[in-house]
């Protein structure tokens, strides 16, 4: 019944709208002035230069109240170079925006027919044509140059760490799966046939190197404050794409063809909150947790690619800490994948597990001692 | 050929068009399933595809009101949903894979149905024969096979809506795997959906080359006397062109569509490579989900083009004749597209930095994707050169050209970030992407197809569109265009196609903007609902043509606009075979407009004594 009630109501209105037009037209067309555009050219160029000013102001206000909530600024080394590209691009952009728009609808109020009746027969201007095709061709190309150097300076494999933090991260539908390579920072190597990978090792970890002993899952990414960090990565079943918003990561995950990104995280999770304290927006309260919104700050990882119905639910939460003394007290405290008995072992009880421990801890000195050389 | 198929038509059916005019049918047997619904005349085919395109636009645009309404209101339920759309929105809620069906065919049903077929069928359709003299197509029997192929694509495409399993839902772009296997257990979609979805484009892709082809052929060989390429008005260079683009762009989708269909249905590997699906490792070996990507990029990106090019030659004409002045820079005009067709094929990548493709591959494709600005530039400049000291004629179609130039300029500018790699980083597949698209390619190219009908109503019926209706279409649809889209810039990083943002501490900050812009997107529907009121009522009702003469033979003449250009030379009765005598002959570019003492000069006016050809 509402539905019907709507639905009438709509076409109702349409009806009215049409009737009305109708009746403007007839109404002209007593007037004698049926398709003379005089006075409505007049009153449409007062409506576009209204327009165009509203427009500009709304923009400043948008500016206002939107910018603070976007997603602040970049955690990672890479994503200062990027940002400052956007920002250089954004420049660059405002000026062409400004003067085209202000131009296009200014001209379209003030050569209107009402005030202009004659239109001066110009067809063209080569020097004004080449102007405003080199001034645009150079900013491009310094955008070009200066993009170049950002992106090859980001995928530069020459100038990076050679001992990086690596993490392997598999996404699947719909969560990550992040495994770490324990104490020894060696991951166990995988061998992707239907002998190695089942339902219980879903990654086909090849569990008779003994480097994968003291592999582990975790709940979250952690990264180290000033460490570089390759994350390796992958995908089961579909594509997905790994997406850290504020350390400006994006790279996809395709099942059966590896990829990877090296940047290096700038400040702690808690240095970020420290950061957002000062920013007004971020002290207002938030209604759910009823506490300043700096507070709850965390970073995160999302998927950017679609992959089925809960794509928008492939959350994890990222940590950055301030040194690895405070990486390597988490490390200890998770649990291994390995199960020392694994022949019949289902996933969860590896948890239960603390034989895995103690293989851990010999792994443990063995990898300082590599480290120390 | 084209000597066989120019004198033809001009004896066979400017003979018989006579009698049809009088209602007579004694030679030709055109019975009413030939006139109406098989026709080949290119008049009929064009107001069949506008027809069908606005029916595909009302479908697309209303299922984008119903996933805002989700984005909107993600906590709210609205029991109406539930009796529309019965077991995807239970409870009133639609469902999170319905969602998805919805984006996916939003973007399918806008982009290929309504901006492709139903923008490019029409125009093309219309204008070309009228606008270079000539009595039809070189082929009509193709040219209605092509909308026919077309209205076959829509009927599937409309079908997959009421399947078991639902409509395709892994995105317009079709990537593997999620497309790629007829798993039901990955994605509901992927099952007949896609199937449906898959045949669909491929007949879509059939007309879309047979009226491709027939383009490119009429404006090479069926000009009239007189029409050199570099009289053509605007408008047939960009329909040319797209044809162009199409005929060498659609057969990389259906060539990347059917080896999809191998994987999907014969067991191939053209895709996929060591899937593990619940732990299971499937049989797929050494395929590769990217290569789909390359094979649908090299269409997808040049479809963009195919899309605003149509719109930027129809605002090119428009906005010369309601300016009263010539385009400024005509061959920079034409320079231009030329250019833009060339890199077109050039930048497909740019979709793909992200993907793990070799970062050296990133540098080629950033060059020649801000390469493209330039172009574009130009044509923006022009364009705001042709209204420079003009006498505008503010009228609805003006309004929208207007309207056209400041979407393509704010939607374009924020293709130089996307298209530079490392920011590309940060904003692929974000609300950023959504936004840019949107305003360039979606809005924009809607404002061209909208000055274009309300240009060309007199033409396809003999009367006009309401005006008043017309300015509140326009002022609603501006202003709810830029509501709905510039506020999205600023959500730069939130991922696009989410069901919903509360799983994210990151993304939940902006609950107040989806709403309201899921209000401005409910307004700016409606507002399209009055073009389709005052569409529909004044072919019926609208106010006719003035006539200025009628000739012996009872054939009546009108130019509504004072347009140079040949449409207007022939009968306001739309007779089969366009003229009722000899096709005009062309003496003059298009864009004479005040010049010398004249509000315009048309083309088939010999030069006067004395008078220097504009080159």
């Amino acid at each position: 019944m509402v539905a019907f009630v709507t639905f009438a109501l709509i076409v109702l209105f349409f009806t009215i709208l049409v009737l009305i037009g109708k009746a403007n037209e007839l109404s002209e067309d007593l007037a004698g002035k049926g398709m003379n555009y005089d006075s409505k050219s007049k009153w449409n160029g007062y409506f576009l230069l209204a327009f165009i000013i509203l427009f500009f102001i709304s923009i400043v206000y948008q500016i206002r109240i939107l910018a603070p909530i976007m997603i602040p600024k970049p955690a990672s080394y890479h994503g200062e170079v990027t940002d400052r590209l956007f920002y250089v691009t954004l420049f660059f952009m405002s000026i062409v925006f400004v003067l085209t728009q202000t131009a296009l609808f200014y001209f379209a109020y003030r050569y209107n027919q009402s005030k202009n009746k004659e239109a001066y027969f110009y067809t063209h201007n080569n020097k004004l044509e080449v102007i405003w095709t080199v001034i645009p061709s150079v900013v491009l190309a310094v955008l070009v140059v200066m993009g170049m150097r950002a992106w090859f300076q980001i995928f530069d494999v020459e100038s990076r760490d050679r001992n990086p933090m690596v993490v392997e991260v598999t996404a699947k539908q719909f969560q990550w799966m992040v495994r770490y390579p324990g104490l020894d920072g060696k991951f166990g190597p995988r061998i992707i046939d239907k002998e190695h990978i089942t339902p219980t090792n879903e990654l086909g970890i090849n569990f008779e190197d003994p480097s994968s002993h003291d592999d582990f899952f975790a709940d979250k990414l952690v990264f180290i404050k000033n460490k570089p960090v390759l994350v390796k990565l992958g995908a089961q079943d579909v594509i997905h794409s790994f997406y850290l918003p504020h350390f400006r990561v994006k790279m996809d995950c395709v099942p059966g063809i590896p990829t990877q990104f090296y940047f290096v995280p700038k400040f702690t999770t808690e240095e970020m909150r420290e950061y957002l304290k000062t920013q007004p927006w971020w002290n207002t309260t938030n209604p759910e947790t009823g506490e300043p919104r700096w507070k709850t700050f965390k970073y995160e990882l999302a998927c950017t690619e679609v992959c089925g119905r809960s794509h928008y639910g492939m959350q994890k939460e990222v940590v950055v800490v301030k040194d690895s003394t405070e990486y390597m007290e988490w490390v200890r405290k998770q649990t291994a994948i390995y199960v020392p008995a694994a022949t019949a072992a289902p996933a969860d009880s590896a948890k239960a597990e603390g034989g895995s421990t103690s293989g851990g801890k010999d792994a443990k000195v063995v990898s300082e001692l590599v480290r120390k050389k | 050929m084209s000597a066989e198929s120019t004198t033809i038509p001009a004896e066979v059916h400017g003979h018989v068009d006579a009698d049809h005019v009088h209602g007579h049918e004694h030679h030709h047997e055109a019975s009413w399933l030939e006139t109406y619904i098989f026709s080949q005349d290119h008049k009929t085919i064009a107001k069949q595809f506008l027809i069908t395109g606005i029916f595909w636009g009302i479908v697309g645009g209303f299922l984008s009101v119903l996933f805002r309404m989700q984005l909107g209101w993600p906590n709210d339920t609205f029991p109406i949903l539930e009796s529309l759309l019965g077991k995807w929105a239970e409870g009133g809620k639609i469902s999170n894979e319905f969602y998805l069906s919805m984006v996916t065919m939003h973007g399918t049903i806008l982009v290929f149905f309504v901006l492709t077929g139903g923008l490019s069928g029409t125009f093309a359709n219309l204008l070309i024969p009228y606008q270079i003299g000539a009595r039809d197509m070189a082929s009509g029997f193709i040219n209605m096979l092509s909308y026919w192929f077309f209205f076959a694509a829509s009927v599937v495409m409309f079908s997959s809506f009421f399947i078991q399993t639902g409509p395709a839902s892994g995105g317009w772009t079709a990537y593997p795997p999620l497309n790629g296997m007829r798993d039901l257990a990955i994605n509901k979609g992927s099952g007949l959906g896609f199937d449906l979805w898959a045949l669909a484009m491929t007949l879509f892709v059939v007309s879309s080359l047979t009226g491709g082809l027939n383009y490119v052929a009429t404006v090479l060989n069926l000009r009239t006397k007189g029409m050199s390429m570099m009289r053509l008005p605007l408008t047939v260079w960009a329909f040319m062109f797209t044809a162009v683009l199409g005929i060498l762009s659609f057969p990389a989708l259906l060539a990347g569509v059917s080896l999809l269909e191998f994987d999907r249905l014969l067991g191939t590997s053209f895709y996929l490579n060591n899937i593990v699906v619940n732990g299971h490792l499937l049989d797929y070996k050494g395929g590769s989900p990217i290569l789909f990507q390359h094979l649908f990029w090299f269409l997808g990106h040049p479809e963009v083009y195919i899309i605003i090019l149509p719109a930027m030659g129809i605002v090119s004409e428009v906005l010369s004749i309601h300016s009263r002045k010539p385009i400024f820079g005509y061959r920079a005009m034409v320079v231009s597209i030329m250019a833009i067709v060339i890199i077109s094929f050039l930048v497909w990548a740019h979709h793909m930095f992200v993907t793990g493709l070799n970062p050296n591959l990133a540098a080629v494709f950033v060059l020649f994707t801000l390469l493209i600005a330039v172009p574009s530039a130009i044509k923006v400049f022009n364009w705001i050169g042709t209204i420079w000291k003009g006498s505008l004629r503010l009228n609805p179609p003006m309004l929208f050209a207007i309207g056209f130039v400041s979407m393509f300029i704010s939607g374009g500018l924020t293709g130089l970030m996307l298209g530079n790699s490392p920011i590309d980083i940060q904003l692929h597949d974000t609300y950023f992407v959504v936004a840019h698209f949107h305003i360039v390619m979606g809005v924009a190219a809607f404002f061209g197809m909208f000055a274009g009908v309300y240009h060309w109503f007199p033409r396809f019926y003999g009367r006009f569109m309401n005006d008043t209706l017309g300015y509140i279409h326009f002022y609603i649809t501006l202003i709810g265009g830029y509501a709905i889209f510039f506020p999205m810039h600023f959500m730069t990083g939130l991922p696009r196609r989410y069901y919903t943002f509360a799983n994210f501490e990151t993304f939940n900050n902006f609950n107040f903007l989806t709403q309201f812009i899921s209000i401005a997107a409910i307004i700016v529907f409606l507002a399209q609902l009055v073009f389709v009121a005052n569409f529909f009522y004044s072919i019926f009702k609208g106010r006719r043509v003035d006539v200025q003469r009628t000739e012996e033979d009872g054939h009546t003449y009108g130019n509504p606009w004072d347009a140079t250009t040949l449409e207007w030379t022939a009968p306001i009765e739309r007779i089969h075979g366009n003229w009722a005598g000899e096709i005009p002959s062309v003496y003059r570019w298009p864009y004479d407009y005040s010049v010398n003492g004249k509000p315009y000069v048309s083309q088939d006016t010999p030069l006067a004594p004395g008078e220097i050809e504009h080159k």
